[in-house]
């Protein structure tokens, strides 16, 4: 039983609160994945489950344990550093060894972990190689080898993909994907990129400033998210934000009543070009930024507001353009003053 | 337009350069090194070409009078004069004893101070401040501190129970007396070299071994220790090379004596120089340190070069 469980954690450095007040809890098994801007706490809330920072307030489970109090490496928690931190003076072998060796596992036993490790990482051939020698995604793999090889209960991630160029971070991404499939432990894997936490995560934790935002699937923080913030810092490009009262009586010729909202969110993805005068909005091609696949159109509306949208289709506008935009209403996020979102339910009300 | 180039070359009565550009860099490039280069031979190479013909004449300063020895003085001092051996015998005790504890202390001052914590600075400060304290004023200090009874020394030993010796009157126990000062006084360059390298070792490594179970002993002996392995090579030949060449503590603490039994290699070379006036005497002697001197720079260019394969 590898669940855990954070009642109000808080973190302070001297009079400076970093984790203030966490409660999260996290079923066996499960990959959750912290994410949020720099600064926000994401890796200090991680180095406090591994036992790396000490706890100031608050309790942490692990299981039915109580583990405020426990030393890291009682803890059963394995940690894949952004750094990778190999030992640059011990082959791959002896990296991957050196939690067994410290431990006093018995030779052959340790030999076989590693050498069972090193085979599931594809790793063997590098047994004898040292960190320098390898490249980044090696050295990765090897970090992730030296993890596995102490068959932790929990997996620990701290933005491990961070150093690695665009190419390699997906193909990681995907092995770390296939590593939690075969293995089913639980990990706890910190980043930035929300394209990593989309793709990786059963259950995604969105943090600011120390404390958490909105807890869920990706499913549930792309489709419904709790705030503004969650729902600009989920989904690329970011989430339109219009204010209400400039597109209030366009939604109403459509009979939507903004209610008490403040403001409207419209993904760039979910907007689509029709002719000037159709649709919800109107406005001016400005800019227009071909990437292949679709092109990303920046248009200036008719209250001055700038919108993304990402056109897909033929028929590409033209800069200088008159467009109109359409947006099914399902597509719609209200958010009230305070930057908070206003649901159906709500709104009805 | 190559026409047009022409003309206005003439047109301003241009010649070809002098020097091709290459020529003009190498030029130039001398210009810049040459300070050292005039200071290298007037002050190191000339003199060192000077001390290896001394070496081969029986010189005496006095008398101005020199003879073509060969090499009388080196056998002189290798197999005929008694004192030599003695002497060298005495730089390697000084070495083997000041060596190990002032890297041991340097290693530990700096494991100590290598994190910050509220006085770090202070710390610090007050053990490298000896390192930049006049020689000549830390060795007569000393001298009067470890004085027979009423050296602060001895009288502070008393306060426990403890009979101490006359340190400098003892040819034993100048020896250690002579070494400790020179340890304090010298130990706070190694710290802060040791305190650089520690620094420069990632915090993740220490975090990943925790992770892993090990024991701060183990963290130091299996992941540390060996991380700092340039730096003690370093360290340990500089230290090495700088006990050979002890001079100024040896001359003010206890001019070689007791019994002789602080008379170090480099302390030597000055007597028989300009105490006894034998400088082709001493000549050979500076030859045969500067060869053990070098001997060790070598053998520590070859072991770097080995680390770093």
């Amino acid at each position: 039983m590898t669940s855990l469980r954070l009642q109000n954690l808080k973190k302070r450095f001297g009079s400076t609160e970093v984790i203030r007040g966490v409660d999260l809890a996290i079923e066996d098994g499960e990959f959750v994945v912290f994410v949020g801007p720099s600064g926000c706490g994401k890796s200090t809330l991680l180095r406090m489950i591994s036992g790396l920072e000490d706890i100031t307030e608050g309790e942490l489970y692990i299981g039915d344990r109580l583990i405020n109090d426990v030393q890291a490496a009682q803890r059963g928690v394995a940690m894949v550093f952004q750094s990778y931190a190999l030992y640059p003076h011990l082959t791959v072998k002896q990296n991957m060894g050196f939690g067994l060796k410290v431990r006093k596992v018995p030779a052959e036993e340790a030999e076989r972990r590693v050498m069972e490790a090193a085979a599931s990482l594809k790793l063997e051939a590098l047994l004898h190689r040292y960190p320098r020698e390898l490249s980044g995604g090696q050295r990765q793999r090897v970090a992730i080898g030296r993890a596995i090889v102490g068959h932790p209960q929990v997996f620990l991630f701290d933005e491990p993909l961070s150093n690695l160029d665009a190419e390699l971070r997906v193909h990681m991404r995907a092995e770390i994907a296939a590593l939690h499939k075969k293995l089913g432990n639980t990990m706890v894997y910190v980043t930035h990129d929300q394209i990593e936490a989309m793709t990786l995560a059963d259950k995604i934790v969105v943090l600011r400033d120390g404390v958490i935002e909105q807890v869920g699937t990706p499913r549930e923080l792309y489709e419904r998210p709790d705030n503004l913030f969650v729902a600009q810092f989920i989904g690329s490009p970011r989430m339109n934000v219009l204010l209400a009262a400039s597109v209030e009586r366009q939604l109403a010729t459509r009979g939507l009543k903004i209610g008490s909202a403040h403001g409207i969110g419209m993904r760039p993805e979910h907007l689509s070009v029709v002719d000037a005068g159709a649709g919800i909005l109107r406005g001016t091609v400005m800019i227009s930024e071909y990437t292949g696949a679709a092109t990303l159109l920046h248009i200036e509306l008719e209250s001055g507001e700038t919108v993304l949208v990402i056109h897909n289709g033929q028929n590409t506008p033209r800069i200088d353009d008159a467009i109109g935009l359409a947006i099914d209403p399902e597509n719609l996020h209200f958010f009230d003053g305070k930057g908070e979102a206003i649901r159906p339910l709500q709104r009805a009300a | 337009m190559a026409d047009t180039l022409t003309n206005h070359v003439s047109a301003r009565g241009l010649r070809a350069p002098r020097f091709s550009l290459r020529q003009r860099e190498a030029i130039e490039a001398w210009l810049f090194v040459s300070p050292t280069v005039v200071g290298f031979l007037l002050f190191f190479l000339g003199p060192l070409v000077a001390v290896v013909y001394f070496s081969l004449t029986e010189w005496n300063l006095l008398t101005q009078q020199s003879t073509f020895v060969g090499i009388d003085n080196y056998v002189d001092a290798l197999s005929r004069n008694p004192d030599f051996w003695h002497v060298l015998r005495n730089s390697f005790v000084f070495a083997l004893g000041l060596v190990p504890l002032n890297m041991s202390l340097a290693l530990m001052l700096a494991l100590a101070l290598s994190r910050p914590f509220r006085g770090v600075v202070f710390f610090r400060t007050i053990f490298f401040a000896p390192v930049v304290t006049s020689a000549v004023a830390w060795a007569i200090v000393w001298k009067f501190l470890l004085q027979g009874e009423a050296g602060a020394v001895n009288q502070l030993l008393a306060v426990v129970g403890i009979d101490g010796p006359n340190w400098l009157r003892e040819p034993d126990w100048a020896m250690v007396a002579v070494i400790v000062t020179r340890v304090i006084k010298m130990v706070g360059l190694n710290m802060i070299l040791y305190i650089a390298a520690l620094q420069a070792i990632p915090r993740d490594y220490e975090a990943a071994a925790r992770l892993e179970g090990a024991s701060n002993w183990q963290i130091f002996r299996m992941v540390i220790w060996p991380l700092l392995a340039p730096t003690t090579l370093v360290i340990f030949v500089i230290t090495m090379i700088g006990s050979f060449k002890v001079f100024d503590h040896i001359y003010l603490m206890t001019g070689g004596g007791p019994e002789n039994g602080t008379l170090v290699l480099a302390f030597y070379i000055y007597e028989q120089g300009f105490k006894f006036f034998n400088v082709g005497y001493a000549s050979a002697l500076a030859m045969i340190m500067f060869v053990i001197v070098l001997a060790l720079t070598v053998v520590q260019m070859i072991l770097r070069r080995r680390d770093m394969q």
